[in-house]
């Protein structure tokens, strides 16, 4: 399936997506490489990350660190073309079948297929893997539940066939389950953890193409070739993972040639001296990661949408961008509340009737009539001058803690008396899940970047991002209207009304959207940037020219 | 001086139990939920209930007294229970990264007094020479900078010119000596460049004054060769300060090295304290709080029982009391 066909009006219809995997299939079955370059086999992959991944739940965590480790072990009904992010492949489904009424997917999954412990895979394992995210067990902590909520029942006919009913059709479903965390696992490895809360956070047991053959904390975590892959074997004997924090440390590996390559570099002067060095491909890749400003809702004076819009009105968007953006890869804008380039962004005549939003990069503000028009706001709504807000931020990552900084002088500037209450990741989290804050600005990353993945997750009130704890039936309505929306055209002006409606609400204020830096030697070879922090991280079609 | 010993060893262990004490309630005073950090923390909002049911099942949900009774019962059996994070026995995470730290502290010692000490005794033989000088100006470097700025500095200098990088995979001391102490050689220079510092300045200060004492001026009217007299009269009575400061020394190496370690990468204590206490993982950081708190009374001991060696006065105070 095509993601720009399903954006794009017109397009998108369910013999477009049945279509859509046939040839993906085919696409899946072609040669990988052009005759001019001739993979070579065997070789250790030496990666790094920032630090060890909290444990291998890939079903219980959001973190890229335990993804990371993940992903090579594991496979996805569909997964994103390492080629083409916005093709799906098929992927332990080798078929997909969608009903007339687009209610009910019909997955085949591919005979012959084993867990790295040698368990065949059955359509049980598939539907537990589903229902474990959908509807997780007791103690099981389910990050993305909100993705498949439109599911009304999972069943496993026989051992290859799985069926997901749901309540409305929804065009992104196939996306969704072929989000990168939205893996499967065995059935009878996981179901007795998971009556115990433990989950599958000590072990891998998958499908993919690498299985874990080693795992030292603080040290290394090693993936071995899994020789009985479904797929085409790994050019790769063996993949090395090391956790270093910083980021100045893992460019030094680097460029000492420790390691072959890193995948997160956030910072640009790293990266910047990273695309310096000779025999180096160093490159900023966009991802589906936004950081907004929440003001918290349930308290005052933030449940007053004057205040919120002052807030938004008080911002020079460009300006955050320019500062913010080198240190934290926050280089990005978009229109609305899609991610840069996509087709359903606003026109610039729509996002300038949101207060402050003219702010942007080239939309050319009035960034002084703005915040005069936030400080009469603010008078109009009864905020004495010099209020007193603190946001609370964590000390670790940039793109919290210098945006909090950032944001908090500019909110200087209409007569806010703002401060940033820094703290570590243990402390952050839990004020701003207990909601005990006025404001926080969230870096937030997205596994996906069709509506349902962004606007579901990110801007409903159901949704796992809802820091700011607003209500809104009316929007969440018109959510699942374009959600459940079959005809292209229709729901992309449905998504344009969401987006609407939302932006007038201020409940998050949108800032930037994230671009991650990967750099490696050119002895790496067959890696695709997609445009997606968690995408194309299995590493199959890797291989060393060395 | 078995009875002192032994004296020293319960209030050692009396401290061990405050330290306990406080350390338990001081991670629960601290801003921060274990539950939250446990749901996948920055993952989303999680629900009230969802969080009730992590606690429940950590064990949060009961009083504190109650879990302090049962984290100290299993503490006395040398229990320290099990990682939140990790999912392991604590006193297994701590046994697999200990080694590390300790060399990493032996290395940063030996090198700091190795070069503190003829530094200091250099500098105060020859005092005002442009190598007093210049011990001073990098006492004072070695005291104001903070010894994981070194290392960054260290990490970055040894790329730019030798496109060295520290390794990824550390070499354990058993498996492979002589690799284990040149690979953690850096890491242990960063750390122990405040304590070459201090000991050299303590050093100086100390045989400055020794070198001023009627007995020296005995043994250079002796006729005494100047290295006699420096080395053998002056340097044995100066010692004891130095001595102390090696002893509290030992314990700011620890200190230091939780950053040092993160900075270079060292799977040691220092790395899975930090990570212990960010992610609120309680037994992990009330476990190796407790096993430093008794390295430092442990070397106070030592500096205690050394003090009685090399000053005869210490032995027979002891012996008095």
């Amino acid at each position: 399936m095509n993601r720009n066909d399903a954006m794009q009006p017109g397009r998108a219809s369910r013999r477009r997506v049945l279509k859509a995997g046939v040839g993906a299939l085919a696409a899946g079955a072609a040669p990988r490489w052009s005759a001019a370059q001739t993979p070579k086999r065997g070789g250790t992959l030496r990666l790094s990350s920032g630090g060890d991944p909290p444990d291998f739940d890939v079903h219980q965590t959001a973190t890229y660190l335990s993804q990371f480790v993940g992903a090579p072990c594991y496979s996805t009904l569909m997964r994103a073309d390492p080629k083409d992010y916005n093709r799906l492949l098929p992927d332990l489904a080798e078929k997909t079948d969608v009903s007339a009424d687009g209610r009910t997917v019909t997955f085949q999954l591919r005979d012959g297929v084993v867990f790295h412990n040698g368990m065949p895979l059955t359509a049980e394992d598939a539907a537990y893997s589903l229902e474990r995210i959908r509807n997780p067990a007791k103690g099981i902590v389910s990050p993305r539940k909100g993705l498949l909520g439109n599911v009304e029942a999972i069943e496993a006919r026989g051992p290859r066939t799985l069926v997901v009913r749901l309540s409305q059709a929804q065009p992104d479903f196939l996306f969704l389950v072929s989000n990168p965390f939205n893996v499967i696992v065995p059935k009878r490895v996981a179901e007795p953890l998971d009556a115990q809360g433990q989950g599958m956070k000590r072990q891998i047991v998958g499908t993919g193409p690498f299985r874990l053959t080693q795992a030292v904390d603080g040290q290394i975590y090693e993936l071995t070739r899994f020789d009985k892959y479904f797929g085409p074997a790994p050019f790769l004997e063996k993949i090395q993972m090391f956790p270093i924090r910083g980021e100045v440390e893992r460019s030094a590996a680097l460029q000492g040639k420790r390691i072959d390559g890193c995948f997160f570099f956030p910072n640009e002067s790293v990266l910047a001296t990273l695309r310096k060095v000779p025999g180096m491909t160093a490159l900023r890749r966009p991802t589906p990661t936004f950081i907004n400003l929440i003001p918290n809702v349930q308290r005052k004076p933030f449940d007053d949408p004057r205040v919120r819009e002052a807030l938004s009105l008080a911002l020079d968007r460009e300006s955050f961008i320019k500062t913010v953006g080198p240190l934290s890869g926050a280089f990005y804008h978009s229109l609305g509340l899609m991610p840069p380039g996509s087709p359903y962004s606003l026109s610039a005549a729509d996002i300038r009737q949101f207060g402050g939003y003219d702010t942007l990069p080239g939309l050319g503000g009035n960034l002084a009539a703005n915040r005069a028009r936030a400080i009469a706001l603010l008078e109009q709504a009864g905020v004495p001058r010099g209020f007193k807000i603190v946001i609370p931020t964590r000390g670790d990552v940039p793109a919290f803690r210098d945006a909090a900084i950032n944001i908090a002088s500019q909110l200087k500037a209409v007569n806010l008396d703002v401060t940033v209450d820094i703290r570590d990741a243990g402390a952050f989290y839990t004020i701003e899940t207990k909601g005990e804050f006025q404001m926080v600005v969230h870096s937030v990353a997205m596994g996906g970047s069709t509506p349902d993945q962004i606007l579901g997750e990110g801007y409903t009130s159901y949704g796992g991002r809802n820091y700011g704890m607003w209500k809104d039936d009316a929007l969440d309505a018109m959510y699942k209207a374009q959600s459940r929306e079959l005809d292209a055209k229709k729901r992309g002006e449905l998504i344009r009304q969401f987006q609407l409606a939302f932006l007038k609400t201020h409940y998050q204020i949108n800032l930037a959207w994230v671009g991650y830096g990967a750099a490696y030697w050119n002895t790496v070879q067959g890696w695709n940037a997609l445009p997606d922090l968690y995408a194309n991280m299995q590493f199959g079609e890797v291989w060393l020219d060395a | 001086m078995a009875d002192y010993i032994l004296r020293r060893l319960g209030i050692g262990l009396v401290t061990l139990l405050g330290v306990a004490v406080m350390v338990f309630f001081i991670m629960r005073i601290l801003p921060g939920d274990a539950a939250v950090m446990m749901s996948g923390a920055g993952a989303g909002a999680v629900s009230e209930k969802e969080l009730a049911e992590v606690r429940s099942k950590l064990g949060l949900d009961r009083s504190l007294p109650v879990q302090f009774a049962e984290w100290a019962g299993k503490v006395a059996v040398f229990d320290l229970g099990t990682s939140l994070r990790t999912g392991k026995p604590v006193i297994e995470d701590i046994a697999r990264r200990f080694p590390y730290t300790l060399q990493v502290v032996v290395m940063a010692m030996v090198i700091a007094v190795l070069v503190g000490v003829p530094m200091g005794v250099l500098s105060a033989a020859f005092p005002g020479s442009w190598g007093d000088q210049a011990l001073r100006a990098l006492s004072i470097v070695g005291l104001a900078a903070p010894s994981f700025w070194v290392g960054l500095i260290l990490i970055l200098a040894l790329v730019w010119m030798f496109q060295w990088s520290a390794p990824l995979f550390w070499e354990p001391f058993w498996v492979s000596p002589w690799k284990s102490i040149t690979q953690l050689f850096w890491p242990a220079l960063a750390v122990g460049m405040r304590q070459l510092a201090l000991i050299a300045r303590m050093t100086r200060s100390i045989m400055l004054e020794v070198l001023g004492e009627d007995f020296i001026r005995t043994a250079r009217a002796k006729g005494l060769s100047e290295w006699a007299v420096v080395m053998r009269h002056g340097l044995r009575n100066g010692l004891l300060p130095v001595v102390t400061l090696i002893g509290f020394e030992v314990s700011a190496l620890f200190g230091g090295l939780i950053v040092t370690e993160t900075v270079f990468s060292v799977p040691g204590l220092g790395q899975y304290v930090v990570t212990a206490i960010l992610n609120r993982d309680y037994p992990a950081a009330q476990g190796i709080v407790l096993i430093l708190a008794g390295i430092v009374v442990l070397g106070n001991l030592t500096v205690d029982l050394l003090y009685g060696a090399l000053d005869p006065r210490t032995r027979v105070q002891a012996a008095d009391k």
